[in-house]
């Protein structure tokens, strides 16, 4: 292989494209059902546009602001890339537009999945799954043309004197774009969190609890809010979350693999950096592979559907395995072996957080039924076993990913040693660990998105009174989704980790880049330790280690562990301010439902209908109030602490976030899926079955567990990349200026 | 809403026990006296048309025609209490027409009456009494010896009359002692075990008490057979549909029925 075999990236991209606008060319031609399934799911659609232009438009102001920072700092003090504040646009924008398609796709397919269940199960199912390989493939196809179009625009334009230096300078300047997913990424998981939340505890509290109206019961003002959420909250906040993952753990694998193959000569250092590109255009294929073999049969079990979905994600796990030994190997990358392995390593790290996800959420399993069972003896019960399940549910991701980052790191350098020669190497190994773990994110993605097809196809079949055999199919249908939805989360947040991992390593290439800008600007540098660089090639000579020997990154420096505190604070007050803003918003819905009910005659004799409008309405607007502070938090705080107590700080902060919040967000999805499965367990007729004092119990628990699952919990993926990523772009404020 | 401004309707209320006269058709009833007019109120409510012509009292139809007349806005009179305390006893079986069970979000389910067949070979049964007094019992007596016996003025504890129904027991009635009581929401299981242990192990006792005061709503889901209407010399059934029909014919109120909590 050579250097034009980059050509396969935007391939790759457009291929994912075209598979997604074939597969929503395929949804839409199938019948959308009869006119009260139309204008149900036109409900929802319009609910889920309007939502996403409220949005946006919050997101567009927010983005312009940080566009005029970024200006100032690039081209009035010249402390940052020039190129960032246009890059940082489109990576959002392609974030956005994800999300606009993944949910156009979604909330078109639900009627029309209602329909196709009532012709047979495996209608539904291929109906539904592709529906969510909409969104997949485009998360994946956009990222890859965005990664390709300005790795080739920045081919063209950089330069430099120094051998190696230009794919570095690259490299780095293309980490710094990717700060417009995270962001776009943060408003889209947080605001979406909220808003789907709000609306389901709104619509759970009046219309189950207060009114005994039944789930998705038309007469409910809250209900099309609820669908709306789904949408909102597991599809463009899911698919933002994982495009954000996506794009930073190739951009950081791609800079990381800059760093360490520098001195083995251009063409493998090219080799090195597009290797996660070519890794993730083949994922691409693979996973459109494995999207096809997603069939089953008329009155398959809940078991022999999620066979279903496994054979497609193993399928293409496996391939992958294959075929990147073989790209690899092909690329003659020195330690392609090893490189493999942090591969396959990453891939496996997957597969097992996801199945521990299963076994700690799942009403199968043990840990789940216990909290069931201890809704015999009250809510109190229920909310203290199901914290327990969350707590000790995180010893086999953490485990997983730890083991992970050890065999990655070995693979990839050759051994435990840590060194200058090995360190950039094991780090590059971790990055791709990463890479490989996303590889077929747009198979994973499609199984993700699926949840809330599905969800919103049986809330369509019960508002629309379709018979007992169609509400049977689309019920499993949604029982594989709730699955899904919960081993999605644990990838999810499993993902971040690593991408996390592979930007905090980033981090200290980004600082030699713009320390090379600063001493090019004829500048020198004092660095804390009281030495001081003046010439290009003095900082060239520096390897991350002496880097950060320099910086005095070391766990004795009290700077260091003051940033680990704050980071450590971040996610739990991250995840307080969400917990409250879904509080608030909830009981704005609350008192909007009462009124409804109040002041609307005929509501609940199915006479008058209910304005389901106002109810999107004060869930969206709920969302965007209260997405602004936890936004600002998230962006202010790395930028605050680099220019309080600088680089060792911003360290500190970043690990700091990163293994708190990994911790945290394993024990919030965890719990939370924990408690909603449980109360199904007890429904489906276990100790006491529904309206038993162990149901009322688990209801509570249930309620409680909404905000953890679904909007604290994701939220944290976004935090701990999002600090990482806006040191990275600041990285060049840190140079400049440092308080202490 | 079903209104007839020609016709007055007569309902006989379990919950609490009286006749009521309305202008509203038994569905827009049982959704008015589940809900309110306003959503202000929430609570299930179990009902009986009444024939008015064979009501005991003929004055009490002139009391109903000068009470409930439409409001002044020419609004249906939504219900007027006729009588309180002690109806039961006063109504003849042969005036009681069909049941009305509505949920709590106000979904109403019209029950015919039937002729009941005994089930033979039946160890153990579990009764919720409704009107006049509400315990709930686990007794050896099939319904209809049940409600002759609690209706016989000769023994010590008896009623005129009564409406209760017979909930579901499941695998416990066979076997009281291992046998899994999953599915079975009511509070306390392990003390109705031992009350059905009681019971089989008792002979000269032929019914136990479970529960004094049932003071939550009737769980639907829970009825096994269906709903009795006992008087010492006849009684009046009202089968409750079998599972199939509850999730096709009468999805909707099923579906309703599910989602209310209660004992």
């Amino acid at each position: 292989m050579n250097e034009t075999s980059f050509i396969f990236v935007p391939i790759a991209g457009l291929l994912a494209l075209f598979f997604a606008f074939a597969f929503f060319k395929s949804m839409m031609r199938a019948s959308e059902g009869s006119e009260r399934m139309q204008i149900i799911a036109g409900h929802v659609r319009s609910g889920a546009m309007a939502y996403l232009r409220q949005q946006y438009r919050v997101v567009g102001v927010f983005f312009a602001v940080i566009l005029v920072l970024f200006c100032i700092l690039s081209y009035g003090f010249g402390l940052q890339n020039p190129w960032v504040p246009f890059a940082f646009i489109s990576a959002g924008f392609g974030s956005a537009l994800a999300g606009y398609f993944g949910m156009k796709t979604a909330t078109y397919a639900s009627a029309r999945v209602a329909q196709a269940a009532s012709e047979s199960l495996d209608l539904g199912l291929r109906l539904a799954f592709r529906s969510g390989a909409v969104m997949g493939l485009v998360v994946v196809g956009l990222a890859m043309l965005d990664i390709s179009f300005w790795f080739f625009v920045l081919n063209r334009f950089v330069d430099s004197a120094v051998p190696g230096q230009k794919l570095m300078i690259i490299t780095t300047t293309l980490l710094t774009f990717g700060m417009g997913a995270s962001l776009q990424a943060l408003f889209a998981r947080v605001g979406g969190g909220i808003f789907t939340k709000a609306a389901d505890v709104g619509a759970d509290l009046v219309g189950k609890v207060e009114s005994g109206i039944p789930e998705d019961d038309p007469r409910n003002p809250a209900t099309i809010a609820d669908n709306v959420g789904d949408n909102v909250g597991d599809i463009a906040g899911m698919g933002a979350d994982l495009y954000e993952s996506y794009y930073g753990s190739i951009l950081a694998t791609a800079a990381l693999g800059a760093a360490a193959f520098m001195t083995f000569g251009e063409s493998v250092q090219y080799m090195a950096v597009i290797a996660p590109m070519l890794i993730a255009a083949l994922g691409i294929v693979l996973s459109i592979l494995g999207i096809f073999t997603v069939r089953t049969h008329s009155g398959a079990s809940q078991r022999e559907l999620m066979a279903a979905l496994n054979r497609a994600v193993y399928l293409s796990s496996g391939m992958i395995v294959l075929g990147s030994g073989i790209l690899l190997w092909g690329m003659g990358l020195p330690n392609w072996g090893g490189v493999w392995v942090a591969i396959v390593t990453g891939l496996a790290v997957g597969l097992v957080i996801g199945r521990s996800t299963e076994i700690y959420t799942s009403a199968e399993y043990r840990p789940t039924r216990a909290i069931s069972a201890a809704g015999q003896t009250g809510p109190a019960t229920v909310i203290i076993a199901g914290m327990g399940v969350g707590f000790t549910s995180t010893v086999v991701p953490v485990l997983a990913v730890a083991l992970g980052v050890l065999v990655a790191y070995a693979a990839a350098a050759g051994g435990m040693q840590f060194n200058s020669a090995s360190l950039s190497m094991g780090l590059y190994g971790i990055g791709i660990a990463a890479v490989g773990m996303l590889s077929t994110l747009g198979l994973t993605l499609a199984t993700d998105a699926y949840g809330p097809i599905a969800d919103n196809a049986g809330g369509n079949a019960e508002m629309s009174g379709l018979g007992p055999e169609v509400r049977r199919r689309t019920d499993a249908l949604d029982a594989l989704g709730n699955t899904t939805a919960a081993t999605g989360k644990g990838f999810a947040i499993g993902s971040a980790a690593l991408t996390a991992l592979a930007l905090l390593a980033s981090y200290v290439e980004t600082l030699k880049i713009r320390l090379i800008d600063w001493v090019e600007r004829g500048h020198a540098f004092v660095f804390p330790d009281g030495s001081a660089v003046e010439s290009v090639e003095a900082v060239g000579e520096l390897d991350l280690l002496l880097l950060m020997e320099r910086f005095q990154v070391s766990l004795m420096n009290p700077k260091l562990l003051a940033g680990l505190f704050i980071g450590s604070m971040m996610a739990f007050l991250f995840c307080g301010l969400t917990m409250n803003a879904v509080g608030r918003a909830a009981q704005s819905m609350v008192e909007e439902v009462r009124r409804q009910f109040r002041e609307i005659s005929g509501i609940l004799t199915g006479e008058a209908e209910p304005d389901y409008a106002r109810c999107v309405e004060i869930s969206t607007k709920g969302a965007q109030k209260e997405m602004v502070l936890p936004a600002s938090i998230a962006v202010i705080v790395p930028i605050a602490v680099g220019l309080i107590i600088g680089v060792p700080g911003v360290f500190g902060l970043m690990a700091g976030a990163l293994s708190t919040g990994f911790v945290l967000a394993v024990f919030m999805a965890n719990s939370g899926g924990a408690w909603d499965n449980a109360k199904k367990h007890v429904e489906e007729g276990h100790f006491g079955g529904k309206g038993s004092q162990a149901h009322n119990a688990t209801v509570i628990g249930d309620t409680v567990g909404d905000p953890f699952k679904d909007t604290s919990g994701p939220s944290l993926n976004i935090l701990i990349k999002l600090m990482s990523m806006v040191s990275i772009v600041t990285a060049g404020l840190n140079i400049a200026f440092t308080a202490f | 809403m079903g209104v007839n401004p020609m016709k007055l309707y007569y309902y006989f209320s379990l919950i609490p026990e009286s006749l009521i006269v309305s202008m509203l058709d038994p569905e827009s009833f049982g959704n008015y006296f589940a809900i309110g007019s306003q959503k202000r109120s929430r609570g299930q409510a179990i009902f009986f048309e009444v024939d008015p012509d064979k009501l005991p009292d003929s004055r009490w139809l002139h009391e109903a025609a000068r009470k409930c007349v439409p409001h002044e806005d020419g609004a249906p009179r939504k219900s007027t209490y006729l009588r309180i305390y002690r109806v039961l006893e006063s109504l003849p079986l042969s005036a009681l027409k069909r049941l009305y069970l509505a949920t709590s979000d106000g979904r109403v389910l019209g029950l015919d009456s039937a002729e009941h067949a005994v089930e033979a070979n039946r160890p153990v049964h579990l009764y919720q009494e409704l009107c006049p007094v509400s315990p709930r019992v686990v007794s050896t007596l099939n319904p209809v010896a049940f409600g002759r016996q609690i209706t016989d003025p000769t023994e010590s504890v008896w009623v005129p009359k009564i409406v209760f129904a017979e909930l579901k027991l499941e695998e416990l009635a066979l076997n009281p002692e291992t046998a899994k009581a999953d599915n079975l929401p009511y509070p306390n299981i392990e003390h109705l075990r031992d009350c059905i242990k009681e019971l089989k192990n008792r002979y000269s006792k032929p019914n136990k008490m479970v529960i004094r005061q049932v003071r939550e709503e009737v769980l639907y889901r829970t009825i096994r057979s269906g709903f009795f209407v006992a008087e010492p010399n006849g009684m009046l059934y009202y089968p409750f549909p079998d599972k199939s029909d509850l999730e096709t014919i009468h999805y909707t109120w099923w579906h309703s029925a599910l989602s209310s909590l209660g004992a």
